[in-house]
Formats: structure tokens, C-alpha cells, sequence
């Protein structure tokens, strides 16, 4: 399929799983792809790390929507994957603690329905609509939710607040909004596709799912490079030919897929003569959604009441979610409210975070420890009894680390906040304003997590091999 | 209203990545197009930016093809012109 006079047929800029899903596809179909990152090691959020004896997950530490006919299950058969990767489900996959006791999102569905109806007795049949919703609606049924928030979808089911905060508290973690903002088609499917059908794990550590990825792209012909900062995408007569790195090398190719920071490939990357003034304008005027803030522990001998390794643990210590989120967008964050704690299943590790707002190194370099050791107490007090006597290894990544390794606007955790007012904003979709350029990942139309970027990045693939059929 | 109609080919191609011409009346949004719940979001935020008309949630699920968008948006479009003149 490659025409002469370029070097290759396919750039893909930023190694996260959705550039790494798109790139192995279209090697797999015979392009020739070279794939761009400028970390040391693929995955984006989705990478791990080791601290002696301690391996950990960076940021994504499990996934969703991997039953059979699940997205990600989809993807990974269609790169020929399923079965390459032992992927493993953790069960119950979450478990939300909240001042009147607390719920698990096990496999089986009826067993958590009874749970939250047992704690809120008066709203079962608000409880079952809601399930019912969740597991039947056709995937359009879902778009008609564009407009309104989660609040307001959960005003439909539920008279008790205390009820939505349930559902709420890891929609807040998965996607940073409260329900008062978050958009009833994101927060549904968070829901729906990593709440009540997440847990999955790749046996041994997150980052074998792009190591996985990039094995096979090899295989296919592909090549990844390090090291690799794309500061130009070089552009004549309306259509990419190049790219510029760092380096000030100049790559030829004929597609550019963007998979990193839309705001810097508006504002910065793409000559400023091939868009529109709005564009420009309404990309700067879009809100990034939050960072976080993460710890990571390595524990010697587990304590004795040490929870199931490989369950998402939420805990909240009132019911006011819209709170929480003014607390973590607020300027201050000195102390721990909510979070997220997970065992790893090996028992060695633990991850938690809460969300938190973008700050300068310098403050994290005076806020930092205080944070940790605050975020451990909770931890201690809350959900791991004795956990501090446990610790041989403590360490934190804040939204500046978050920014550092993935250059991610303001650390944002999950691309553009997902409120309906930003939800498919017609500017960031995945043709770009120059031909032979497409976008993909989360700054991209509105997707989620790793089954919504690996689901985005196969779907980008298929774009280009139908425009690359139209030519021949 | 044949503007309606170019205009609804070129905004479906555009979302599916396709050319117009392989963008057919009675072509199937999903099982023809590809055309997932968020495509069919940003088909709706197109329609509404490009004719001014606003989409009602509940008729997203009834769009099946193509000329079933066309439809909705040639009604829409009537009964803003109709709102217009003080019907």
C-alpha cells in the first residue's frame, strides 16, 4: 500500500492505548506504521513502574466492558489479541463504603441489587429501573441522554440523595464530575461499562496490555520510537506530508493520527494557517477535566485486615458529592476526604487517589509529603486498619507528574470534562482540519478509559483504511 | 429542500468518514455506516448547528437510515419557518 517518496504511510503521534490500537491495526492491514512517543515506555496513563521489589501501576489499574460482547473484548479480537493477554476479572470489581454501610458491584448483578436495596429499602423499585436501564438500553438510547446530567437522570429513580451518591462516587473517580455536571451519557456509561462490568486486569501488571500492543505491531511491520517529541505536523496544499520532532527530524508520511493533547495540536502543532479562527478559539475555550492525585504504597507483611486484592474501594465520609468535587477543584488541598484505594493482586502494593486540580512543582514540592501522610491516615483509619505499620515503600505522582509523562493539558486525567455542554464538540472529532490528518483518544469526541480509547483508536484505523480503498 | 438533503449526506459523510457518494438514502446508519451512539450524537449536534433547529432526545433511537434523518430534519426545519412567520 506505501506510495514512493514517503517514508512511511502512517505516523501515529503518542503512545497511549488508543494511538497503540490504531497503529497495530492498520500495520496489521499491510501500512506501513511507525508510531511516536514522547515517554521512555508505551501506555500513556496505562503504564507501570518498579520500586525494588514493588511493581506498580502508574494511573489505570483495571479496566471495563471486556464480557463478550464488551468493547474492549471487540478490540482485542479484532487485533487478534483475545487470549494474548492473560486478562483476568476481579470480582466484586468495586465496593463503595459510605457513612451507612456498603455496597459491592459483584458479577452477578441480582446479588448487588439486593445489597443496595437492602440499605435503602424505600427505593428498590427506583434501584431495579435503573439496573434495568443500564443493562438493556440499545447503545442509542444512551445518546438521547446528551443533554441532561447524571442529577437529572437520577431525579427519574430516586427520591433519597443518599441513594445517587452511591452510584455517583466512582462516576466522580471515573470521570471527574459531580452529578450536577457530569453529563447523563458519559456517567451512564461509566456506570455501565466499568462499574458493572469492570475488574479486569492483565495477569501481572497493566503494562503488558501496550506491551502486548506493541509486540504486535512489530510483528506486523511497525515500529515505535522513544524519545520521539512532535513539534510539527507539515502540511501543503491542505494535506499532511510530515512530521517535525524535537529533534528537528522530518518524517514523511501520508496519515497523521494525533493521539495526545488536542489543545496542543490546535494552538501549537498544526500550522495556524490551515484552521479556522473559531476553532482555534473554541478549543481554547474548553475545560479540561481534573488530574489526580495518586499514592502508591508498597507493603511488606499485609496487615490482617487486608481487603480482596483487585476491588476498586470508594469511601466518602458524607453524602455530598457536589463537596467533594469543590473540594478537589479548590485551590487548597491539604487534606483527604473521598478516594479510591486498591489491593494489587499480588498483595505487595496498594494504589489510591483522589482528584485533584492542577498546581505549579513548586507547590507540590511544599504540599506533597503532608498530602501522603494525611492520604495514608485515611487510608488507616477508614478501610486498612494498621496499614501504617505495614509500609516499606511510599511514594506519590501528582497532576504535575501526570502532565510530565503524558504532557496532558493541566494533567487532565480523562481529556476534556464530560459536562453536556462539552459533550461532542464538533471541532475535536476524529477527521481533522487537514486532510490525511485524524484524531483519536480521549481529547477526542467524548470517550472513557481504556475500552473507550481502544474502542476510538480501532475505529479512527477503520476510517483510513476506507479512505485508503476510495483511492485505489 | 433539496439543500436538506446535500447538507445531510455531507454531515453523515463527514461523521462516518466516508465520501458522499457512498452515503445512500436508504443506507443504514449502524449497520451500514458504523455509525455508533456517539457518531450519532455528533450527527445531531451538526444537524442542529447547521440548520438551527434543536433534535429531541427521544427521536434519536428512531433514526434507522439516512433519509429518516433527512425526514426529521425537513420537519424540524418546516416548523421553525412555521414559528417564524407567527403560525
Amino acid at each position: 500500500m506505501r506510495r514512493s517518496g514517503y517514508e512511511y504511510d502512517v505516523v501515529v503521534v503518542g503512545a497511549g492505548i488508543g494511538g497503540l490500537v490504531c497503529g497495530t491495526y492498520l500495520a496489521k492491514q499491510g501500512m506501513k506504521v511507525l508510531v511516536l512517543e514522547q515517554h521512555f515506555k508505551p501506555g500513556g496513563y496505562c503504564t507501570s513502574f518498579r520500586r525494588g521489589p514493588f511493581h506498580f501501576d502508574a494511573a489505570a489499574h483495571s479496566f471495563g466492558s471486556y464480557r463478550e460482547d464488551g468493547n474492549m473484548r471487540y478490540v482485542m479480537r479484532e487485533l487478534g489479541l483475545e487470549g494474548k493477554c492473560n486478562i483476568k476479572k476481579y470480582d466484586p470489581c468495586d465496593r463503595i463504603i459510605l457513612p451507612d454501610g456498603e455496597v459491592s458491584f459483584y458479577a452477578e448483578v441480582d446479588r448487588t441489587v439486593d445489597e443496595i436495596c437492602t440499605l435503602f429499602p424505600d427505593e428498590h423499585t427506583g434501584i431495579k429501573a435503573l439496573f434495568g436501564f443500564l443493562i438493556n438500553s440499545k447503545p442509542v438510547e444512551f445518546a438521547a441522554l446528551r443533554r441532561v446530567t447524571l442529577l437529572e437522570l437520577f431525579n427519574r429513580y430516586f427520591v433519597n440523595k443518599k441513594v445517587e451518591t452511591l452510584f455517583a462516587l466512582p462516576v466522580l473517580g471515573n470521570g471527574a464530575l459531580p452529578p450536577s455536571l457530569i453529563s447523563a451519557f458519559t456517567g451512564t456509561k461509566i456506570l455501565r461499562e466499568f462499574i458493572l462490568d469492570g475488574g479486569y486486569y492483565p495477569d501481572g501488571s497493566m503494562q503488558h496490555l501496550p506491551d502486548t500492543l506493541i509486540r504486535h505491531l512489530k510483528q506486523y511491520g511497525g515500529e515505535v520510537s522513544f524519545r520521539s517529541l512532535v513539534r510539527r505536523i507539515m502540511v501543503k496544499d491542505g494535506k499532511v506530508w510530515g512530521v517535525r520532532l524535537d529533534s528537528k527530524d522530518v518524517i514523511t508520511t501520508r496519515y497523521v493520527v494525533w493521539n495526545a493533547d488536542v489543545r496542543q495540536l490546535f494552538l501549537h502543532v498544526l500550522p495556524r494557517k490551515w484552521l479556522k479562527r473559531e476553532t482555534v478559539e473554541r478549543v481554547k475555550s474548553l475545560k479540561p477535566s481534573l488530574s489526580t492525585f495518586i499514592l502508591y504504597l508498597g507493603i511488606g507483611e499485609p496487615p490482617p485486615a487486608l481487603p480482596e486484592p483487585g476491588t476498586n474501594i470508594w469511601f466518602l465520609p458524607y453524602y455530598d458529592l457536589e463537596r467533594a468535587y469543590r473540594y478537589a477543584c479548590s485551590g487548597e488541598i491539604n487534606r483527604v476526604e473521598g478516594f479510591m484505594v486498591r489491593i494489587s493482586p499480588d498483595k505487595k502494593t496498594i494504589l489510591a487517589f483522589v482528584n485533584a486540580p492542577y498546581k505549579t512543582p513548586a507547590y507540590w514540592r511544599q504540599n506533597k509529603e503532608r498530602l501522603m501522610n494525611d492520604f495514608i491516615d485515611r487510608i488507616d483509619r477508614n478501610v486498612i486498619p494498621g496499614l501504617k505499620n505495614h509500609i516499606l515503600h511510599k511514594e506519590a505522582a501528582t497532576p504535575f507528574t501526570l502532565y510530565r509523562y503524558t504532557l496532558n493539558h493541566r494533567g487532565a486525567a480523562y481529556g476534556w470534562a464530560s459536562t453536556p455542554s462539552q459533550l461532542f464538540t464538533p471541532e475535536v472529532r476524529q477527521r481533522g482540519p487537514v486532510d490525511g490528518l485524524y484524531l483519536t483518544g480521549h481529547w477526542t469526541a467524548q470517550t472513557q478509559g481504556i475500552p473507550g480509547v481502544a474502542y476510538m483508536g480501532l475505529d479512527t484505523a477503520r476510517m483510513i483504511l476506507k479512505r485508503e480503498n476510495r483511492k485505489l | 429542500m433539496k439543500d436538506v438533503v446535500r447538507e445531510i449526506v455531507s454531515i453523515v459523510a463527514d461523521v462516518a468518514g466516508l465520501d458522499e457518494e457512498e452515503v445512500t438514502l436508504d443506507a443504514r446508519l449502524v449497520d451500514d455506516l458504523d455509525i455508533d451512539s456517539v457518531k450519532a450524537i455528533e450527527i445531531a449536534v451538526a444537524v442542529e448547528k447547521r440548520f438551527g433547529v434543536r433534535v429531541k432526545d427521544e427521536d434519536l433511537p428512531n433514526l434507522t437510515t439516512v433519509g429518516d434523518i433527512i425526514n426529521l430534519t425537513e420537519t424540524l426545519v418546516r416548523e421553525l419557518e412555521d414559528e417564524k412567520v407567527g403560525v
